[in-house]
């Protein structure tokens, strides 16, 4: 941890700040989240790290997504996603975002998150406990340091086979596209 | 030297309110046996913050965020911090009670063009809590201004020099309390936390602010933490002549708001309301007579 290092904050204060003010989006629908009341009151304390949860995206940086998501959660997360400011990041929580975990074979449950937004860091586990939490954020930390946590980057580079794999699932998305699509015509 | 304080004061303001903001969330986290964030985290945020891109609503937007902070930006300088006092000769408090009220309204057309449901709930009860606690407040305002004899806020705290603070002098003691009664409204802080309540409304006007639109708010928000307490350091607890003892008691009113901060739970805003327009008012109201009858 280098928050008090100085030399850090005068050679590029941008960084540090994204790195030690992670305010949350707390996605809420899966059992995950029970892990994370633990994690940001009095027993673990995220606040100490700059971590604090806030109620809507457009004041969030990063974006937790604890659990399996099923189809109507999809359409959330990607308005939820696409409404944060950039730069932004996205860490799942729990082995479902990952490869569908215990609900591998539901009809009504995505199986890889990451195909339909970029997942800058994923926390195994059925679930991870609030130190894998902590864990996590600090591998978070080491991946914006050396700028590999570039979910928005490629969400806007790729976007269009993001929208495909969106709308292969989701059917016709009700919302218009965030970048422009290419090779459309 | 007086172009040096109208810069400096303003500055001097802003760095007051953001280090207020940050022991504010140190200070809680502490009384909630928690080791809290470092006391610079609203400045790490604010640069965070000011580094995004985020989405504007219109030019509404826009301008009453500025026009808010701003206001808030210009009350600064008729208030006096300690000897620090640009332009408290002129004007005096009638000013400051008519800029007190661009914050809020500038905030309400700003986020009034984000049209978020939220927002406008959020709206619609920092107006009906400003309503409540002004009448209280000009009540209090209107004793102070009888009993000294002055509408100018540096003549009040030189008075008091002589008299002894305000709050504890004879006729000016049930004001001195409806004042401390309305403290916690108009700072903002837990019991009338109505209007920014995140659980309820999702952080109210704020809704829709993010990155550097998020930015000014807080810095309007610090501003406006430092105005309440400045204003009632200067009214009611005798100001000061040196600018450390002036900040040293802004310093313990600032704990007592934080303390009352940590041990309620939110009133919703009828009750608040009806609260403010009940003890605080009646207390105000009889302090106002008191004044009326035994004044010279």
């Amino acid at each position: 941890m280098d928050r008090n290092q100085l030399k850090k904050w005068f050679q590029n204060p941008v960084k540090m700040a994204h790195k030690y003010s992670l305010h949350v989006v707390y996605f809420c629908t899966g059992c995950g989240i029970i892990e994370i009341p633990p994690s940001i009151t009095a027993r673990w304390d995220a606040e100490r790290f700059g971590i604090i949860p806030v109620a809507t995206p457009r004041q969030a940086s990063l974006f937790i997504i604890a659990g399996y998501v099923s189809l109507k959660t999809l359409r959330s997360i990607i308005r939820t996603y696409e409404q944060m400011p950039e730069p932004k990041f996205t860490v799942s929580l729990g082995s479902c975002p990952i490869n569908g975990g215990m609900y591998y074979d539901s009809y009504n449950t995505i199986k890889h998150l990451e195909k339909y937004i970029p997942v800058d860091g994923m926390i195994a586990g059925c679930m991870p406990r609030p130190e894998a939490i902590f864990v996590g954020v600090t591998h978070l930390w080491t991946l914006i340091d050396k700028d590999m946590a570039d979910g928005y980057k490629r969400y806007r580079s790729n976007y269009s086979a993001y929208r495909a794999n969106q709308e292969k699932i989701l059917g016709k998305l009700e919302w218009p596209p965030l970048f422009p699509i290419h090779g459309e015509e | 030297m007086h172009i040096i304080e109208l810069i400096f004061s303003p500055l001097l303001a802003l760095l007051i309110g953001v280090f207020f903001l940050g022991l504010a969330r140190k200070v809680m986290a502490r009384i909630q046996w928690r080791y809290g964030p470092p006391v610079t985290q609203p400045l790490i945020d604010i640069i965070r913050l000011l580094s995004q891109k985020s989405a504007s609503h219109g030019v509404a937007f826009n301008i009453g965020l500025v026009m808010s902070l701003a206001g808030s930006l210009v009350i600064t300088l008729f208030l006096p911090f300690g000897k620090i006092a640009p332009m408290s000769n002129s004007g005096g408090m009638l000013v400051i009670l008519y800029l007190m009220l661009i914050g809020p309204l500038g905030m309400a057309i700003s986020s009034g063009e984000s049209a978020n449901p939220n927002a406008s709930i959020g709206i619609s009860r920092k107006l009906l809590l400003a309503m409540g606690y002004e009448l209280p407040f000009l009540l209090v305002v209107l004793a102070l201004m009888t009993a000294y004899n002055t509408t100018s806020i540096t003549e009040i705290v030189s008075l008091q020099r002589d008299t002894g603070w305000s709050m504890f002098t004879f006729p000016l003691v049930l004001s001195g309390i409806a004042y401390l009664l309305i403290l916690p409204a108009m700072l903002g802080v837990r019991p009338f936390e109505v209007v920014n309540a995140p659980q309820e409304i999702s952080s109210g006007p704020l809704v829709e602010y993010g990155g550097p639109y998020l930015a000014l708010a807080t810095l309007q928000h610090a501003l406006a933490f430092f105005i309440g307490i400045s204003l009632f350091v200067n009214l009611m607890w005798g100001g000061a002549a040196n600018p450390v003892i002036f900040f040293l008691k802004m310093l313990v009113v600032f704990f007592l708001g934080i303390f009352v901060n940590a041990v309620f739970p939110r009133l919703r805003i009828d009750q608040a309301i009806r609260y403010l327009w009940r003890w605080p008012s009646l207390i105000a109201f009889a302090g106002l007579i008191l004044v009326c009858v035994t004044g010279s």
